[in-house]
């Protein structure tokens, strides 16, 4: 009785030096003197000296612990830095580019309240000063050099956040991408849209998952019109694990646009069909399903050691516009496999991946694909093959190589390019 | 006003029906490693409580802390404290996570008795088992190849020794991989180069436990966390566990409770 007292009030002593300090190495320490006094034994001490910490990260969590202010408790910090090399390389031109270029991008999440967060990044970049600028929206890259001059950073995403229910969120502002895709043929991953979006999710049972994302995307805005072009998305999945090593993700999205026809959209790379005016001649409505299937130690049974890989994935996906009545011109898929660890986390870890994507004119906005495969063009297609490695904890290296050609224009303009990323990435 | 009564008795009926069932059911679930003390708990606990109905399944930490977040299980089984982005979901789900750690997991690196080798540090024995040792006379032992062996992929205890010991890397290919840990230490008995991991509970005198960084692995030496292969174990519940959890928790950690802790090979508190 005596002995469940003391550790009563040692635990009680405990939690309220916790508080003050929040320094475990401390708990650590009282805990082992009470041990070898006797007080406590030593399962007790561990018991709880883990509990207590747990606890603690608990409250902080809930934004209850009293030792911190309660703006640390709400609010989080994240980042990352790449430098990078990068070689453009056109058959028959003698002018080969290369760049040193770096990427900053900095994030903070804040709580408002067990419902609603509030997210802010910052990153280098261009403004969107300049009304038609390929790289605005789809690249966070500052290419270094201009004199040692200083460099913009630009707001990449500021949000709000509200979830209701466990498997709903409504967000708002401009914000990461909610559609899923396997690959990046129509979704550069440097566009944070902007608009309204909203995501529920749930499970059919513990193997099937489901997932529905959708959103209204304010493509551009024009003063006086009440007919501005906008994106209206859905997109309809699931996740099947057929079981712990193989699993499923499937989804099929439908764009459609208002207000884009007989306009020229930021950012656009001229790809689109276009009028003597440079606007575009059509709406975009384009369905697009995809999948990946991975496995998970895909070679284990064999035993062989240089095919003990850790993970392998088959990924695809198709898009059509049926807005384009005679149906040319309005399609393109990608095809490709990724192995290797899932992700890359710590030193030694490595991905490998290839794909092939083609994109006809008029599949897609060209104000959308991904700025590094052939410069963010439709009408074009290109082979891509990535290979990463963990150099330690929180930081890889990455090698990345484009190479591709447009699918129309005079035989000069139809020169294979290539392109060579040389990345070091660091996350923090 | 009959009719008022009938509905009030009805759901009252429906209450008293429906009150005993809900109590005397929980779901338990979650990492494989604590699998075998949740299982032998149950059927011990079960059997000394016929009414109780205690269901217990795998799929590991993360299956587990998803699941309880989700209201879909009572308690979630871990090998490892919970993650910052599963508190964040736990909070907006409105769930108040409680840690119960109810054993310690120490893993003893074993060698064969033959083995003059008697301590080794624990940036050895990640060399050792990722390759970069493979002669005992790296290790001022005689000149033998070494002889990895390893439990398989799908243990706990092979999680457990990746982050705590590999932190991360890959365990040699040609390491002979066992089913068990007394698999593990047969193998270890008779093999005179090999080196293998098990357990606190399996290691006998067949086998020789080698002290790491200087520590011997003891069961005072895990629980006071001076043994560097060493973790707690836990059970998660939704806020200070009630009802039927709190009762096979509270069992879990009874003297009778941490014998089976013990008998299943991992460190009892008391």
């Amino acid at each position: 009785m005596k002995k469940r007292f003391l550790t009563i009030i040692v635990a009680v002593l405990f939690l309220g030096l916790a508080s003050l300090s929040a320094q475990a190495g401390e708990i650590d320490i009282l805990l082992n003197k009470l041990v070898e006094k006797g007080i406590l034994t030593a399962g007790e001490a561990q018991q709880i000296g883990t509990e207590t910490k747990e606890q603690i990260k608990a409250d902080i969590a809930k934004g209850t612990d009293s030792s911190l202010p309660s703006w640390v408790q709400t609010i989080k910090l994240k980042g990352d830095f790449r430098a990078r090399y990068q070689l453009d390389h056109t058959a028959k031109s003698h002018a080969d580019q290369n760049r040193g270029r770096v990427r900053l991008r900095l994030g903070m999440e804040a709580k408002a309240n067990d419902k609603l967060n509030v997210g802010i990044g910052l990153a280098t970049g261009k403004d969107d000063a300049t009304a038609i600028d390929k790289d605005t929206a789809r690249s966070t890259n500052q290419t270094l050099g201009n004199g040692f001059s200083k460099h913009p950073i630009t707001l990449d995403y500021a949000y709000a956040q509200y979830t209701p229910l466990s498997w709903s969120t409504i967000t708002v502002g401009k914000f990461k991408n909610v559609l899923w895709e396997p690959g990046d043929l129509i979704w550069d991953t440097d566009i944070n849209p902007e608009g309204g979006a909203l995501q529920l999710s749930g499970k059919f049972n513990s193997n099937l998952d489901w997932f529905i994302n959708s959103g209204v995307l304010i493509l551009d805005e024009n003063s006086g019109d009440g007919d501005d072009p906008t994106m209206y998305v859905t997109q309809g999945g699931t996740n099947f694990k057929f079981n712990d090593k193989v699993s499923l993700k499937s989804a099929v999205s439908f764009y459609t646009t208002s207000g884009v026809k007989n306009r020229a959209l930021d950012g656009t790379v001229g790809t689109n069909s276009k009028d003597s005016l440079g606007n575009l001649l059509n709406e975009y409505d384009t369905i697009t399903p995809a999948l990946e299937l991975t496995i998970v130690d895909p070679f284990k049974a064999l035993n062989v050691g240089f095919l003990d890989i850790p993970q392998i994935s088959l990924f695809g996906e198709y898009v059509t516009n049926p807005r384009i009545k005679d149906g040319k011109n309005a399609n393109g898929y990608m095809g490709g496999v990724k192995f290797g660890a899932a992700k890359i986390a710590n030193k030694g870890d490595w991905q490998a991946q290839y794909n092939y994507g083609l994109l006809q004119k008029d599949a897609v906005l060209d104000i959308l694909p991904d700025s590094d495969r052939m410069g963010g063009k439709t009408d074009m297609f290109a082979h891509e093959a990535i290979f990463q490695y963990g150099l330690g904890k929180n930081t890889y290296l990455a090698l990345d190589y484009y190479q591709g050609r447009v699918l129309h224009g005079t035989q000069s303009a139809r020169q294979i390019a290539h392109v060579v990323q040389v990345d070091w990435n660091v996350k923090f | 006003m009959k009719g008022f009564n009938k509905v009030v008795l009805l759901a009252l009926v429906i209450l008293g029906l429906t009150i005993p069932s809900y109590a005397d059911k929980i779901v338990v679930e979650g990492s494989t490693t604590v699998l075998p003390i949740a299982q032998k708990a149950a059927e011990t606990f079960m059997d000394k409580n016929s009414g109780a109905d205690i269901s217990v399944r795998g799929g590991g930490s993360g299956v587990g802390i998803a699941s309880l977040i989700d209201g879909n299980c009572d308690i979630a089984d871990s090998s490892r404290p919970i993650k910052d982005t599963e508190l964040d979901k736990a909070v907006t789900n409105g769930r108040s996570l409680k840690a119960n750690v109810v054993a310690m997991d120490g893993i003893v690196v074993i060698v064969n008795p033959a083995n003059k080798v008697n301590a080794l540090t624990k940036k050895q024995i990640r060399d050792i088992f990722t390759g970069a040792i493979s002669n005992w006379n790296q290790l001022d032992g005689p000149d033998d190849k070494i002889v990895v062996i390893s439990r398989d992929s799908s243990s706990g205890t092979f999680e457990a020794w990746g982050t705590l010991v590999l932190e991360g890397s890959k365990v040699r290919a040609d390491a002979l991989l066992q089913a068990s840990n007394q698999a593990v230490a047969t193998t270890v008995a008779s093999t005179p180069g090999a080196i293998g991991y098990v357990g606190l509970g399996y290691v006998t005198s067949s086998v020789k436990a080698v002290d790491v960084d200087g520590v011997k692995a003891s069961k005072e030496t895990v629980l006071t966390n001076k043994y560097p292969i060493g973790r707690p174990l836990f059970m998660y519940t939704n806020g200070t566990p009630q009802g039927l959890a709190k009762e096979f928790i509270d069992f879990i950690l009874s003297p009778d409770g941490q014998k089976l802790v013990d008998e299943e090979g991992f460190v009892p508190l008391k």
